[in-house]
């Protein structure tokens, strides 16, 4: 065995999708370096990246099949796991109907395993079904964006940003959360670029902005309108872009006279002439790149949020060139690829709707099986459904609904409802409590495929070391389980799974794994197997045809500070950390730095509660209740409070809202209102001193 | 000590498969699009190309995570050595440079067993850098781009034929093992390696005296606002330490399976605030300023006082790979504009 061998991967954290080296060493993972020609990270890693090796031979890694027997799990082999899985699933099917089984499928999961995953629920159950976090971050984008453009992911390319001249950045906190998007941006500035950050809180990026624009949480379409009432009004339109390119933009002009800078001053908090200063730059450089994240989805008005952004970068043509266009920055390693391969209720692969007969045709000749015609229930959805009793078994590949869904302790009481719950993990999670088998999945060192990065790069996954126990690949559980139900799935690899997406999925057409080996990977639309990719889309012609003008309206965040709660709670990552901390919370560095779960409160706020930098505070809203450490900084503004959601023993989800969007159902884990008390009084009363007389202590 | 030979270009390929039966051979490779130290499988994929590859080959010593001890039945300890030899092939003169205060600071006083072991192990083969990168700066340091001691093997690159210096009496051996390799140099041989030192050093973009930032920090010109703009474009990522030549702190952490403990030392950073935390939860280190300016405190004052150089030899891997572009070259060519400046 080689003693030091080095395998080029991908990272399994963000969606910047870094290329890194595993060091193996006589088949154990000892390290983790940069890939200096990755377009991306160019020989950087963020601390996650550096430290991604550890967690993977963790003691907690599940090594064997359990199934739940009088309240405790017994260890049991995969044949006697799946057959049990499969029996069951196909008794509650023939009982309840297909549309009583949920599926989650994962971002963290490969391309290939998402496809099956979903071929598995329509083909194998016959339920549309299926979801995963996407739902819970960006849908409000594949929704929002899809209506406007045809296509929802990022329009540029990362390695475009250095270039652009103008950086719009609206709720994202991105060098903590995409570090390596950051350091492009950072890269930017210093050539001259100008830097415009709208957050309420500030961010480390907010730290290197020219304009920074603090509004309150939840006014972003407010904010967005105004400053398209600007550059309507100041004549800074590309009118040429908007006849040729873009339909029902009177409908929308008519409303937009509605968003006066005055009102939208009221509503959001900035100034006028900040607004007016940002649709100014923004509007005149053409090399102008829109970004934002989770600051715009996540909200009641994500969708409207996201149009709002749309319809200011169609308004000005920043569309359809390099350095200009329209970039959410997606959270997952993989969550462009899950939504890509259509782990979503509504969509095949490549957003081809499961509504339209051809689509649902051409899969059905494919798969040899009669397709289920009704769209299937989202994530929050399926918790419903569970906690109505509609939904009776839920099979769980790599996500942990009870720490990253909105309301937990009712997602508690669902999940304790369902007839059969399955959870397939590489490490124990808050969900598995509620399970009635566990499966051991492999991590992304162990396995094969591809992960879709959030420019839309196909890059592939290596594998570097032997599976931990008997913990097999998801594709190959999802393989043995089908068979089992008696629909055969046979692929001798990852590839194979490949070509039967690329086939059937008009983007991936030519991303077949020996193409993207040459390469860092390559960005879709790729659709033949001689096509070099796309770095940018929409170039010459929007990809749905014409750009839609989609009307938004200005509605307040569903739960507002009041006597009671006085501040709003918004929620988010931290940099050490990364969503449910399955993996950083094992990795020691990681874990080291950010021990414990904080809230950060302003000076003011917290002088007039009485509350110190580093006590224990108790954060309550009207559903829950966490105790936490203050952690007292200017970064947050007056009124409102942060609260990373990484800590299952302070979930911030217990706080939050599941009030949701009314169009694709994503939370809105951004704005509730809570209320934070310290919890030890501080006694303010001077302690009583005794004196004592010296004499009195002299020895006699 | 230094005997010379030369080897010609021809049997380099015989002798690194002999070096290959005799112990595991580690060289710069080329793949996928990058080239990386590993273990030599196709000698015709050796890359000679890149000077300082990423990361520094201190991890042939000091590994990013190595298992210590294995503890069973809670009493029985299994001290975990690496016995294996190794020649790592293709290192530059700066890592070399590097070496030499890495094994002052394992070394001397208490001597780290682990590091001990790997480096009596482990024979460096080093060539002389003829294509420096516009990062590079060991030029002005003295630690490159070639040595006139302090090598195991040193090889310069003539063209047809490399120039082979030994540097100690155990490199001596392993020549003398394969002797009709080699030739005697004749006297062109000398001016050859000359002409290539001399072609060298004219190839180098930046020049930098770490010496008079030193000076300049000492007297106390550098504010804290300077220190702090720095400090705002840190990511904290932890890289320039993990790629530094020279840098050396660890962590170390307890896996605890079922059917024992894994003690495992892990490569870490002072660049973070927990690294100093301290029982009862203070962090000596919050502020973040305090983290940055030490980093740079460390490698230009307080390791000249400690171990009579420079933290820094100048491989330029930390412009490569820090994000916020504040490596240690970008920051002394800014303290040295700001001296100019008054």
């Amino acid at each position: 065995m080689t003693t030091m061998d080095k395998i080029l991967t991908v990272c399994p954290y963000c969606g910047c999708g870094c290329g890194l080296y595993l060091h193996v060493d006589r088949g154990r993972l000892v390290g983790v370096s940069p890939s200096k020609s990755h377009p991306v990270n160019r020989g950087s890693l963020c601390v996650k990246g550096w430290n991604a090796h550890e967690f993977v031979v963790h003691p907690d890694r599940l090594l064997s099949p359990m199934i739940k027997d009088k309240g405790e799990f017994r260890e049991c082999t995969w044949d006697t796991a799946l057959d049990y899985v499969a029996k069951r699933l196909m008794e509650i099917r023939d009982r309840h109907g297909p549309d009583s089984i949920g599926i989650l499928s994962s971002a963290k999961c490969t391309n290939e395993e998402n496809y099956l995953m979903m071929k598995f629920a329509r083909a194998v159950v016959g339920t549309n079904n299926i979801d995963h976090c996407a739902r819970l971050c960006h849908s409000s984008t594949v929704g929002g964006l899809a209506a406007a453009f045809g296509s929802g992911a990022m329009t540029n390319s990362i390695s475009e940003i250095r270039d652009a001249k103008v950086l719009f950045v609206i709720g994202s906190n991105t060098t903590e959360q995409h570090p390596m998007i950051g350091m492009h941006m950072l890269d930017a500035v210093d050539r001259g670029a100008i830097l415009i950050v709208a957050d309420p809180r500030r961010p480390q990026i907010a730290e290197f902005a020219h304009i920074h624009l603090r509004h309150k949480p939840g006014t972003d379409v407010a904010l967005l309108m105004g400053i398209m009432h600007i550059i309507v009004n100041e004549g800074l339109v590309d009118i040429d872009f908007v006849r040729r390119r873009t339909e029902n933009f009177d409908t929308f002009e008519r409303i937009l006279r509605d968003f006066h800078p005055h009102a939208v001053e009221r509503i959001t908090g900035v100034g006028i002439e900040e607004i007016r200063r940002v649709a100014r730059i923004y509007a005149m450089e053409k090399r102008s790149m829109l970004f934002y994240a989770m600051g715009i989805t996540q909200h009641i008005t994500g969708v409207d949020n996201v149009r709002a952004c749309a319809n200011l970068v169609m308004l000005t043509g920043h569309i359809g060139l390099p350095s200009s266009g329209i970039n959410p920055l997606r959270g997952q390693n993989n969550v462009q690829g899950a939504c890509d391969m259509g782990a979503l209720p509504n969509v095949y692969s490549g957003y081809q709707t499961v509504t339209n007969p051809r689509a649902r045709r051409k899969f059905e000749r494919a798969w040899k099986r009669k397709l289920p015609v009704k769209p299937g229930l989202t994530v929050v959805e399926m918790t419903e459904a569970a906690y109505e009793g509609r939904l009776k078994a839920l099979y769980i590949m790599g996500e942990n609904p009870l720490l990253s869904d909105p309301d937990l302790n009712h997602v508690k009481e669902a999940m304790k409802r369902l007839d059969l719950l399955i959870v397939q993990d590489i490490f124990p999670n808050e969900t598995m409590q509620y399970a009635h088998v566990v499966l051991p999945a492999c991590s992304f060192a162990e396995k094969d495929g591809t992960f879709t990065n959030t420019e839309r790069r196909v890059q592939l996954l290596r594998k570097a070391i032997e599976p931990v126990g008997s913990s097999r690949p998801d594709w190959e559980i999802i393989t043995k389980l089908s068979r089992r139900m008696g629909y055969d799935m046979k692929y001798r690899g990852t590839y194979e799974i490949m070509e039967e997406i690329a086939l059937l999925t008009p983007s991936y057409g030519g991303m077949l794994h020996h193409r993207l080996r040459e390469v860092h990977g390559l960005q879709w639309p790729c659709p033949d197997i001689a096509h070099p990719g796309t770095p940018f889309l929409h170039r010459k012609k929007i990809a749905k045809g014409l750009g839609t003008f989609i009307t938004v309206e200005f509605k307040p965040p569903a739960e507002l500070p009041d006597e009671e709660y006085p501040f709003i709670l918004t929620t988010g990552r931290i940099y050490f950390h990364y969503h449910t901390g399955t993996m950083c919370r094992r990795t020691s560095v990681l874990e080291r730095e950010e021990p414990s779960c904080y809230v950060e409160i302003n000076p003011d706020d917290a002088e007039a509660l009485h509350i110190k930098d580093k006590s224990q505070v108790r954060v309550s809203s009207r559903r829950g209740s966490i105790t936490v450490l203050a952690r007292v900084t200017d970064r947050t503004p007056q009124g409102v409070v942060f609260i990373p959601f990484h800590y299952s023993e302070a979930a911030a989800n217990l706080l939050t809202n599941a009030a949701l969007d009314p169009t694709v159902k994503i939370p809105e884990y951004k704005v509730c209102a809570v209320k934070v008390e310290p919890l030890i009084k501080e006694d303010r009363r001077p302690r009583s001193i005794k004196i004592v007389d010296l004499e009195d202590l002299r020895i006699t | 000590m230094t005997k010379e030979w030369i080897l010609p270009k021809g049997h380099l390929s015989y002798w690194l498969r002999q070096l290959r039966n005799s112990a595991s051979l580690i060289a710069p490779l080329r793949v996928d699009g990058d080239i990386v130290f590993k273990s030599l499988e196709n000698i015709h994929e050796v890359s000679l190309d890149n000077p300082a590859l990423l990361p520094s080959p201190k991890e042939f010593l000091f590994p990013q995570q190595e298992s210590l001890f294995w503890i069973e039945d809670g009493t029985k300890v299994r001290q975990l050595y690496n016995n294996e030899k190794r020649f790592v092939f293709g290192v530059r003169s700066c890592d070399i440079s590097a070496l030499r205060l890495l094994d002052r600071f394992y070394l001397e006083g208490y001597e780290d067993p682990y590091y001990s072991l790997r480096r009596k192990n482990t024979v460096f083969i080093s060539i002389v850098c003829n294509n420096p990168e516009p990062t590079c700066f060991c030029i002005g340091l003295g630690t490159g781009p070639y040595l006139e001691k302090g090598f195991d093997i040193q090889l310069t690159d003539l063209g047809d034929r490399y120039f082979v210096q030994a540097g100690n009496a155990k490199a001596f051996r392993i020549i003398r093992q394969w002797n009709f390799l080699f030739n005697k140099p004749k006297r062109i041989d000398y001016e050859d390696q000359y002409e290539v030192f001399l072609s060298s050093k004219a190839r180098f973009q930046k020049r930098i005296s770490l010496e008079n930032v030193r000076k300049y920090i000492l007297a106390g010109k550098v504010k804290d606002s300077f220190w702090g703009a720095v400090t705002e474009r840190c990511f904290e990522c932890g890289g320039c330490v993990y790629e530094c030549p020279l840098c050396t702190c660890f962590t170390v952490t307890d896996r605890v399976y079922s059917f024992g403990i894994d003690r495992v030392r892990l490569w870490d950073t002072c660049l973070f605030k927990g690294f100093t935390r301290m029982a009862g939860g203070v962090l000596p280190n919050e502020k973040r300023i305090l983290r940055t300016r030490r980093w740079y405190y460390h490698k230009l004052i307080h390791y000249p006082d400690l171990l009579g150089g420079f933290g820094c030899v100048g491989c330029g891997r930390c412009t490569v790979t820090c994000p916020g572009k504040i490596d240690m070259a970008t920051i002394a060519i800014k303290l040295r504009d700001l001296q100019d400046n008054g």
